[in-house]
């Protein structure tokens, strides 16, 4: 942590609910793109985009995680292979499903920042 | 019980040695923090990687550290979808709520669910739901701590629950959330470290003995497991409560506040997710190892304490001493960052709704916050840590992660249909959860035992009839608020 030059005036804490709620200051491209209608379509279309993406890959992900025991329970064979001796349902559990929750992560973080520059390219274009 | 083959000293050292580490960094910490926002949530200012390690810090808890190897010994294959649920639970919370929630510019859960749904009833109900869920996590903290005292030193169980309580209040009066930031980051890699040496220096010793290490695939036997096999239902109810559990922990998401914007926020999600990875190689190791080398603990009812006693058993001497020591270290470092990062956002909580939100009413709140599970820690039994901290998850699933969802992506959420989904979740899945205690946990149905399959479709679903029953209740800020959480900073 780099500390900055300038420290601030070291203050009384007092109430802290001021941040949250309607009425703070944010971005211009933000207070455009609620006040016109236009805007107001962007921000839902935004909206959709995001929570499509987000479902499409949780939804991807929970069928992997929940084929995963179905497949045991429906090729319960699966139990007596063993790679160097470690049973595969071990390796799968135990391994092989985290660089899945990785991918999964990386794939979105990537996708979420497209729709939002798609959107940011929108919003400058007015 | 006693275990003679751990030497006292050990443990004396390593508890002091993590206790004064923890305190002095939080004293450090106060030097630094001048301003409200540097109290509550460091200003906002934390860096991804710092973050991570903090939330990887503050997450990995008793249930992680010591109760995954425990339940590894006790059920085998099936142990292993606590550590891909708990991981997993960061992947849900990356998708649903962690760039839009540090938008929202709120300091708490209550925060957002008032300047969402613009209702103090809201904010009442949502306080109380995250008071509970936060006790509710820090009592098997304390009776982590209890045991790994007992066993480690020999003094009575309470001791451990005490002085974790001790620590914990010291730390979080002195320097808030910013010191605590610190705290926590030191104690991921603490954690990591305190796993990793000892299981590196043991399989090496194994290997060396020219044996096989696995006994020839012997300890994946399930001929070993003391408990019944789970059903199909049983993993896929007990995965939903982690998966969807994790969203609503009040002390994670504390910790997405303080990132200085959203799409930081997502990158910080992204390193925790390859931080407990990494993490969770570990416990499962040791749960594996124990299956041959320390069988006779699940039969004494102490599988919890597999991680604490493993190196002793590989290791005779000072070598087994000093891993022994890690261990120990490792595991009161868990207790202790759980313990006060639930401690912090639950007084954040308390101050701000019975306390006027002043300084001093944050650090009353702390004591408070820390007493009153103490209080119930020693009271009650200790559970396996694992399953009752799955049981915390799954009410977390079934209340605050309906309000969170809905919240930051449905427009027409309404006040009552938010109170309506958390009331009705907490009662069905906190009153079968009671049921099942009050029946046993071995006679009780798994539908009792493990309700998240059932209570969090169900929250869902009562949260939504509700709101489109009262949809003129809709809040007229719900189109620009919701524009504030997804609207993306400037480039």
């Amino acid at each position: 942590m780099s500390e900055p030059v300038q420290r601030p005036e070291r203050v009384r804490v007092t109430a802290p609910q001021s941040a949250a709620g309607p009425g703070t200051t944010y971005p211009v491209a933000r207070e455009m793109a609620e006040q016109s209608d236009v805007g107001e379509l962007f921000v839902r279309s935004l909206l959709r985009s995001q929570l499509r993406l987000a479902v499409v890959v949780a939804s991807g992900f929970l069928v992997i995680l929940v084929g995963i025991p179905v497949l045991f329970s429906v090729f319960p064979v699966i139990h007596s292979w063993t790679v160097a001796s470690v049973p595969v349902p071990w390796l799968l559990l135990g391994l092989g499903i985290y660089p899945v929750v990785i991918g999964c992560a990386v794939l979105y973080v990537r996708s979420a920042g497209r729709i939002e520059q798609r959107f940011r390219d929108l919003v400058d274009d007015q | 019980m006693t275990f003679p083959e751990l030497n006292p000293a050990v443990g004396y050292v390593s508890l002091i040695l993590v206790s004064l580490a923890t305190v002095l960094i939080g004293i450090y910490g106060l030097r630094i923090s001048r301003t409200t926002g540097d109290f509550y949530v460091a200003s906002r200012t934390v860096r991804p990687w710092w973050n991570a390690s903090a939330i990887g810090g503050e997450y990995l808890s008793a249930a992680s550290f010591l109760g995954v190897a425990g339940l590894i010994l006790l059920s085998g294959v099936d142990a292993l979808w606590f550590p891909i649920g708990y991981t997993a639970g960061y992947l849900m919370l990356l998708l649903f709520v962690a760039a839009p929630l540090r938008r929202s510019g709120a300091y708490t859960i209550p925060d957002f669910a008032e300047a969402r749904l613009e209702s103090r009833n809201v904010r009442r109900v949502t306080s109380l739901l995250v008071i509970a869920v936060g006790w509710l996590y820090i009592v098997p903290q304390l009776h982590g701590a209890a045991l790994t005292v007992r066993i480690t030193t020999g003094l009575p169980s309470w001791v451990g629950s005490v002085a974790v309580v001790v620590v914990v209040c010291l730390s979080v009066i002195t320097g808030g959330m910013r010191s605590i930031t610190f705290v926590q980051a030191f104690q991921y890699w603490l954690k990591l470290t305190a796993l990793a040496v000892p299981v590196v220096f043991i399989l090496i010793q194994l290997a060396g003995t020219g044996g096989s290490i696995t006994d020839n695939g012997a300890v994946f036997d399930s001929g070993l497991n003391t408990t019944a096999d789970a059903s199909l239902y049983q993993n896929i109810s007990l995965v939903i409560a982690l998966l969807f559990g994790t969203l609503g922990l009040p002390h994670v998401l504390v910790r997405f506040y303080t990132n200085p914007d959203g799409v930081s926020a997502r990158r910080t999600t992204l390193i925790v997710l390859g931080l407990l990875s990494v993490f969770y190689l570990f416990p499962t190791l040791y749960g594996v190892l124990g299956r041959i080398h320390t069988p006779e603990l699940a039969v004494q009812g102490a599988a919890d304490a597999t991680v604490l006693l493993l190196p002793s058993r590989i290791f005779d001497g000072v070598g087994g001493d000093i891993l022994s020591a890690f261990v120990t270290a490792g595991a009161f470092a868990a207790f202790l960052s759980t313990s006060s990062g639930l401690v912090v956002s639950l007084a954040g909580v308390v101050s701000q709704d019975f306390f006027r939100a002043s300084v001093s009413g944050f650090r009353w709140a702390a004591i408070v916050s820390a007493l009153i599970p103490l209080g119930f820690a020693l009271l009650t039994d200790t559970l396996a840590l694992a399953g009752s901290v799955s049981m915390v998850f799954a009410f977390t699933a079934s209340t605050i992660c309906p309000l969170l969802v809905l919240g930051i992506w449905w427009r027409g959420l309404t006040d009552a249909g938010a109170i309506a989904g958390m009331v009705s979740g907490a009662v069905l899945c906190g009153g079968s959860i009671l049921l099942a205690a009050a029946l046993g946990i071995d006679q009780a149905p798994q539908w009792l035992r493990l309700p998240a399959l059932w209570t969090v479709p169900a929250a869902f679903a009562v949260t939504v009839a509700v709101s489109r029953f009262t949809a003129g209740r809709r809040p007229s800020s719900a189109s620009r608020v919701l524009a504030r959480l997804h609207t993306p900073e400037p480039a």
